[in-house]
């Protein structure tokens, strides 16, 4: 094997943290490379030395784009390479492609691309556009790569943009291209055209290292993996001689569950629903388009679709964050409109926030502070203005403990826990409030594995206790697993609303596109019970289609015998319950 | 490149999508033609249903004033006509120019140090510093060019300090920016009282005003061409300052630094010395501003505000009007000067008269109201914000 990429015994030190220790890497040339590991597992700090933006604390970097050569003794023949910045390893030949964009956006996309390197004429004076614009067509065409030039990024859907950074690192002469975390942001079909074009740079003798939590994504697109566990190195396995569980076990370092179950329940009366409700985003446009939802008792609703389709936007009106241009949202039969946050809260409804950090915590206040908010006005938390802390400390201390949140102390700033204990605690919070409906957004956003399976289970047990379940998430794993219906947005509207368990990724690929499949699995059984708008929209959807749908619904019917019947699912409802609840406490 | 067109089947789906206002991505292009045609027709109802009070008041304010100009040049004995002669004569131009000149170059100033990311608020100092600095400098070599190499020199050194302090010492950009002012508003009238005895500096030389032949006899425009040569200055920055903010690759990087700057870092170019070069840049430039106001007014006068008075704030309500543009920039500039000396002249010849300090409200109260009923000014994304590389 040539190696195009090593990494020698490779150790990061922070102040009191060991992020990456004597971790090993190779990477043969042409090849796509995982690098797979829990969040924390010190996966985006090892290609951040490789890329130059840390230097080790101690081992050594060697790269070649021809393949390292070695002599006679089996010794490396070139020398280590250290980069002071991404400035010597563009020069040496690497690309990274961030976790966020790197891209400015309010330039066009060549722009982008040249930023940092433009072509000049007139010596110097200006840059030289059409080169500029020339450079950009040539290496589309070489890649297969389909950009305009001329678009402006912020006008270009999410999969462009990330084409346009990997154009911008082939542009400088990348040969290994680092990805952190590419298929975040992507659809399913976005996902699929980016290991297609993994393929193509491969095929170009490019070398490719991603960064992913997936499992999945790792053993579909790479050709070897290394997991990292805890900054450590555990393996490197090739894709073809392994399986899910045994890599989800290499990352985990314990055997993980990797499907969540939801036992079916009945589900109750509407507790939330939300009726032709439009909203506009602060720029004025609308941003959610006369959507109709209702959530019932017992029930989790899963909102399925790419970030920035209207989301974020529903949530902000359901919750109260924001005031739609119009319709109607009932909690519990009552009218919301012109209802606060703080009324919201005390009739029941609690609200885990997309972003914790922004929202869902202060991070400057200890955890009996943040325990307290969203409480701060009730009793026993505060009695004539003022506030208890004694008490609060109290109920922080059982958040705490339930949760799991490390480390286990009131007094901790929320700032220095890591991103899944800020997410525990949040979550804690807002389901030790009982409330008779949770809005849930991206509940395990950069959550790792373990917390992410507790936070699953909460929220089942949420579903069991009665509560209805809101549920936002891009993961599309998690929505498909624990929601009972699924509802799909795009550009602001609710293309549908689907079985969760016997639609294909692939049409839920398409819905998220916006696009409709032959045929969906609509949630049929569960939605005839809805309201209104929502009703209205099954039935012209139902109308035709149900004759059309014959062989779909053939091939649909095991699953329709599983959990069709009412009479069944009843009594052994209330058995599975109870079981549940006393198994997992 | 899937179509939205209609496919048997999924009847249903498709009504329900047709309803969707048609997507700028792709497929969905016809009609085109229809939509220009209609565009055109009912142009003047859809602008009457969708202004709101800035569109009106703006149409109100171009129609009184088109009607003031009919009757003025009607009838010119009129007190319009009064206002038509005033308005344009050769001497206003003139005269307005060398108003614009300190506050479009501190102006100029502003829009490259506030691209790339730093806030100057400290221009009124630089203008203040480079002012008594080019006539302390020109009293003493007897040249008035001399000093203002020097004025520049002055504004470039203290606009380095305020970058040094936001960029090496990561301070909130709006206080360093008010200490720049500050110190300068001090250091200025005491430097000028230990050399001088006075706030004020003796009279000094100023610039030799350059005629440029024939262009000079037009009517009113002629203004353009018979000026002083910090107004000639001035037009070559504005319109350099274009060239390297939109034409250069510096440019670019002032722009980026300005609007992510990581994603520069990430390209290889180093933000902390783009943004150095920026709010140097702007120190220069106020520099030339600063100068040219002392120099041009025979010598720098440090009672109270000292003869900048506020100049440097109005320089950054001309550069947001402008939304950033160097000819924007010059153009609002321009408008508020020019009301400025408009009300002069006419309170001189007795045609109007209004409070001078209302008129000089003119400036804020304007761009306070476009901004909020326009909103048009577009603020660098990362403006104000602090940048370390390697920040995760």
């Amino acid at each position: 094997m040539v190696e195009a990429v090593r990494l020698e015994r490779i150790t990061k030190r922070f102040p009191g943290v060991v992020a990456n220790d004597e971790v090993t890497l190779s990477v043969e040339r042409g090849t796509v490379h995982a690098l797979l590991g829990e969040n924390g597992a010190g996966k985006t700090t090892l290609m951040n030395v490789l890329y130059g933006l840390y230097e080790p604390t101690s081992g050594a970097v060697y790269v070649d784009s021809d393949g390292l050569e070695r002599d006679e003794t089996g010794e490396l023949a070139a020398d280590p390479r250290s980069f002071d910045s991404p400035r010597d390893a563009i020069d040496a030949g690497i690309g990274m492609i961030h976790q966020h964009f790197m891209l400015v956006d309010t330039m066009t996309v060549a722009e982008n691309i040249t930023l940092g390197s433009e072509p000049t004429k007139w010596g110097g004076l200006s840059v030289d556009r059409e080169a500029a614009r020339e450079a950009v067509r040539d290496l589309s065409e070489r890649y297969g790569f389909d950009v305009d030039p001329d678009a402006t990024i912020a006008d270009v859907s999410v999969g462009v943009q990330q084409r346009v950074e990997i154009l911008k690192a082939l542009y400088r002469g990348a040969d290994v291209l680092i990805l952190d975390e590419p298929t975040a942001v992507l659809t399913p079909q976005e996902v699929t055209d980016l290991f297609a074009v993994f393929e193509e740079l491969t095929a170009a003798g490019k070398t490719i290292i991603f960064i992913s939590h997936k499992l999945g994504e790792a053993t579909a697109a790479a050709d070897e993996v290394t997991v990292l566990r805890d900054g450590e190195k555990v393996g490197t396995v090739d894709t073809d001689a392994t399986t899910r569980e045994e890599l989800a076990e290499m990352m985990v370092g314990r055997g993980v569950v990797l499907e969540t179950t939801t036992p079916d329940r009945e589900q109750g009366d509407p507790v939330l629903s939300v009726s032709d409700v439009t909203v506009e985003d602060d720029r004025g446009v609308r941003a959610v388009d006369q959507v109709s939802v209702t959530v019932r008792e017992g029930e989790i609703l899963g909102v399925a679709g790419v970030d920035g389709n209207g989301q974020s936007e529903l949530i902000e009106a359901v919750t109260g964050l924001r005031t739609p241009e119009a319709g109607e949202i009932e909690l519990d039969g009552r009218d919301l409109r012109g209802v606060s946050r703080r009324e919201r809260a005390r009739s029941g409804m609690a609200y885990v926030p997309e972003d914790r950090q922004e929202r869902g915590l202060v991070m400057e206040f200890d955890l009996t502070g943040n325990g307290l908010l969203g409480s701060q006005h009730d009793s026993p938390f505060s009695e004539g203005g003022r506030i208890d802390w004694g008490y609060t400390r109290e109920h922080t201390e059982s958040v705490i403990e339930e949760y799991d949140v490390r480390p286990p102390t009131p007094e901790t700033q929320a700032k220095s826990l890591s991103g899944g204990n800020q997410q525990k605690f949040v979550v804690g919070r807002e389901v030790a409030r009982d409330p008779t409906c949770l809005i849930a957004s991206h509940p395990t956003r950069g959550v790792d594995i373990g917390s992410t399976e507790f936070i699953h289970d909460r929220l089942i047990d949420l579903r069991a206790e009665g509560t209805a379940v809101l549920l936002v998430s891009s993961k599309l794993d998690e929505v498909r697993e624990l929601s009972d219906r699924l509802a799909v947005m795009h550009d602001g509207r609710i293309v549908d609303v689907v079985d969760p368990d016997a639609i294909t990724e692939e049409q839920l690929g398409l819905l998220m596109a916006g696009e409709e499949p032959e045929s969906v699995p609509r949630a049929d059984r569960l939605a005839s019970g809805a309201d209104g708008a929502e009703a209205t929209d099954d039935d012209t959807g139902d109308g035709p289609g149900d004759g059309g749908r014959g062989p779909d619904d053939g091939g649909r019917g095991p699953d329709d015998g599983g959990r069709g019947s009412d009479d069944e699912t009843e009594p052994v409802r209330a058995a599975t319950d109870g079981e549940e609840v006393s198994q997992r406490e | 490149m899937t179509d939205d067109g209609d496919e048997g089947g999924d009847g249903e789906v498709v009504v329900d999508r047709d309803e969707q206002p048609t997507l700028t991505t792709d497929g969905g292009a016809p009609a085109t033609a229809d939509d220009e045609q209609s565009a055109t027709a009912s142009y003047v109802t859809r602008w009457l249903s969708d202004a709101g009070i800035a569109e009106y008041l703006g149409v109100l304010v171009v129609a009184v004033f088109l009607v003031v100009v009919a009757v003025g040049v009607v009838a010119p004995s009129s007190a319009p006509g009064q206002f038509v002669a005033i308005l344009f004569s050769k001497g206003t131009l003139a005269a307005t120019l060398r108003r614009t000149v300190p506050i479009a170059f501190a102006a100029l100033g502003g829009i490259f140090a506030e691209k790339s990311g730093v806030i100057n608020i400290g221009l009124e100092g630089l203008l203040i510093i480079s002012a008594f600095g080019a006539a302390a400098i020109a009293q003493v070599t007897g040249s008035v060019w001399i000093g203002l190499v020097g004025g520049v020199l002055a504004s470039t050194l203290l606009a380095l300090l305020f970058a040094v302090a936001c960029i090496e010492f990561r301070a909130d950009q709006i206080i360093a920016g008010l200490a720049i002012w500050l110190i300068a508003l001090g250091l200025a009238p005491f430097a000028s009282v230990v050399i001088y005895g006075s706030k004020n500096t003796p009279t000094i030389d100023t610039f030799d005003r350059i005629t440029i032949p024939v262009l000079a006899e037009l009517p009113f425009f002629g203004a353009l061409f018979d000026n002083s040569p910090d107004v000639y200055l001035l037009f070559v920055a504005v319109i350099g300052s274009w060239w390297v903010l939109n034409r250069t690759r510096f440019g670019r990087w002032v722009r980026a630094s300005g609007e992510n700057p990581d994603a520069l870092d990430t390209a290889g170019v180093d933000v902390s010395r783009v943004r150095y070069a920026a709010v140097s840049l702007s120190g220069v430039l106020a520099g030339l501003g600063g100068a040219a106001l002392s120099i041009s007014l025979r010598g720098f006068t440090g009672n109270g505000p000292t003869m900048v008075n506020g100049r440097g704030f109005i320089a950054i309500v001309a550069y947001l009007f402008g939304n950033y543009d160097p000819v924007g920039a010059l153009l609002s500039t321009m408008l508020f000067t020019s009301l400025t000396q408009l009300q002069l002249e006419l309170q001189a010849s007795g045609v109007l008269s209004i409070p001078g300090p209302v008129v000089r409200t003119i400036p804020f109260v304007t761009v306070i109201v476009v901004l909020a009923l326009f909103g048009k000014t577009r603020i660098p994304a990362a403006a104000g914000d602090h940048f370390e590389s390697g920040e995760e």
